[in-house]
């Protein structure tokens, strides 16, 4: 039985709420370190499938202006994994960002990615996780679509689950071109144990 | 706990981070080096005394400072680990490679996690880095690379020749067809094949007859600009995009490839061999509404040269 479909609306209404604080904190935390003011939507909640993962990566493979890197979390029986993709991301203005000096290659671009992944997302689950008392590894994160198309890689009609759920965000920087979604993408096993921290806070 | 267990305790976890097979540093909020374990010794040739309580930045020059401190701010602020693999910077701490001989690449390539270390009141006392020899990953990868790159050369090129093969050239030409609708760039198309290929092959043998088509193939490579687009069409057929080269340019190219091909001897084992081709050619005008239909137009060319005796060029206009 799918924990994510038997998601009561209480349950999903704390998540929400944890999530509106974590990312409370996050753009807290990003503004301090960036130094810009951080515009973060709502976090908007929904039930994926592995067709619609598919179709969402897609634009990486066909649309050059697009990236995507993800970023895999794991702790307390809970694991998931984070796909931040970039619109018409301004290389130039992620380097002003980081403060990043030295020529704009192929190289330093595929870091700047790897970076501003590793901020944007680290504040955001750090927040999640202290809010739900947890704690998290991170993998390193990875470049999609560098070696090989995400067609290749991920292939919705083999894959072992059969729904995921998934937190969207989208983070635009002040005063550079800068606008990516971040998805967090959890499924039904960690979802129980996510449900048990969840219930926890419902008491 | 007795105090002797927990010295007991505090010996063999110092046992294992020392001679654990992954790169442990400590460094203070200074960036001075507090912990140096010995795969860091051994890699380094650099020993604990020489390294503890030093500043790891005067003692490594190699690594990039600015950007260093950068990431350790990030960590501290966000109190988050944060990550660079070698497919970023291919190391921190330029090491050998474990194995001199047999390790295909010249340094140890390097994921390296960088960790904020935290106090009983959780404030970020020292820095943790975590070096991990990922050489064995990374050579594979770029093994791979190297291979599939080879793969792509091979696909789209014809083995013999290695000009473009047909399926790759006929690619190429519609592209230009389309370049040409929406910029009307002029354009040319060559086709050309050698004269009587059959009865070279009947007289001196397939191989000879492969030897002609490479050399053939070797002579329009001269003949060309870098920017013309060559493949070999069929058998004894070969094809040259002309970019921004009207039909009397053509013409000259064309007269300079028949030339050259003729002045050509190729000696094959005993064998003295001479040929000719023939060419035909076609510029893109209103009358030509797709590609193929420009294909055809230089096959016709070279078709009337034939028919008026070989070893000539021919221009077809099609209105």
């Amino acid at each position: 039985m799918s924990a994510i479909l038997n998601m009561s609306e209480d349950q999903r209404d704390a998540l929400q709420e944890v999530t509106n604080v974590a990312m409370g904190q996050a753009g807290d935390r990003l503004a301090r370190l960036l130094d810009t003011f951080v515009v973060l939507s709502i976090p908007h909640i929904d039930i994926m499938e592995p067709q619609d993962i598919a179709m969402t990566l897609q634009s990486i493979d066909t649309t050059d202006s697009i990236s995507g890197v993800c970023q895999g979390f794991i702790g307390g029986g809970i694991a998931g994994e984070a796909i931040l993709l970039y619109n018409d991301t301004s290389f130039v203005d992620l380097a002003r960002l980081l403060q990043f000096e030295g020529d704009l290659d192929e190289q330093a671009e595929r870091e700047l990615l790897m970076d501003t992944t590793n901020v944007l997302f680290g504040a955001c689950i750090k927040g999640l996780a202290e809010q739900i008392d947890m704690d998290f590894s991170f993998g390193p994160p990875m470049v999609l679509g560098q070696h090989q198309k995400i067609s290749e890689m991920f292939d919705p009609n083999t894959s072992v689950w059969k729904h995921a759920l998934v937190t969207e965000i989208n983070y635009k920087l002040e005063g550079y071109n800068v606008n990516c979604d971040l998805l967090i993408l959890m499924t039904d096993e960690s979802i129980i144990r996510l449900m048990h921290k969840i219930d926890y806070l419902l008491e | 706990m007795s105090d002797n267990d927990l010295l007991e305790n505090i010996h063999w976890l110092m046992d294992v981070l020392q001679n654990i097979d992954v790169g442990l540093v400590m460094l203070d909020q200074n960036y001075n080096v507090e912990l140096w374990n010995s795969f860091m010794q051994n890699h380094s040739a650099k020993l604990p005394t020489d390294v503890l309580g030093s500043n790891i930045f005067s003692t490594f020059p190699e690594l990039p400072e600015s950007w260093f401190r950068r990431k350790v701010e990030s960590v501290k602020v966000l109190r988050n680990s944060s990550f660079t693999t070698w497919e970023q910077r291919p190391y921190l701490f330029k090491f050998r490679n474990y194995r001199p001989v047999t390790g295909m690449t010249e340094f140890m390539y390097q994921n390296c996690t960088i960790m904020p270390i935290t106090n009983a009141r959780s404030e970020i006392t020292q820095i943790c880095l975590i070096i991990y020899d990922v050489t064995e990953v990374a050579a594979n990868r770029l093994q791979l690379q190297r291979a599939n790159s080879k793969l792509h050369i091979i696909s789209k090129t014809d083995g013999l020749t290695g000009l473009l093969n047909r399926k790759h050239w006929e690619e190429g030409l519609e592209h230009e067809f389309k370049r040409h609708q929406r910029y009307q760039h002029t354009c040319s198309l060559l086709m050309f094949d050698i004269d009587h290929f059959k009865r070279i092959n009947d007289t001196y043998g397939h191989p000879a007859g492969d030897e002609v088509i490479r050399q053939t193939a070797a002579v329009v490579k001269k003949c060309v600009r870098d920017i013309d687009i060559c493949g070999r069409y069929g058998g004894e057929e070969f094809t040259v995009i002309l970019v921004d080269t009207n039909q009397e340019g053509a013409m000259v190219v064309a007269e300079r490839l028949r030339k050259a091909i003729e002045a050509n001897t190729i000696y094959y084992d005993e064998h003295v061999i001479n040929y000719t081709i023939s060419l035909g050619i076609s510029e893109i005008t209103s009358g030509i509404s797709n590609h193929t239909e420009w294909i055809d137009a230089s096959d016709r060319g070279l078709y009337r040269a034939k028919r008026a005796g070989r070893n000539q060029t021919q221009i077809y206009n099609q209105d």
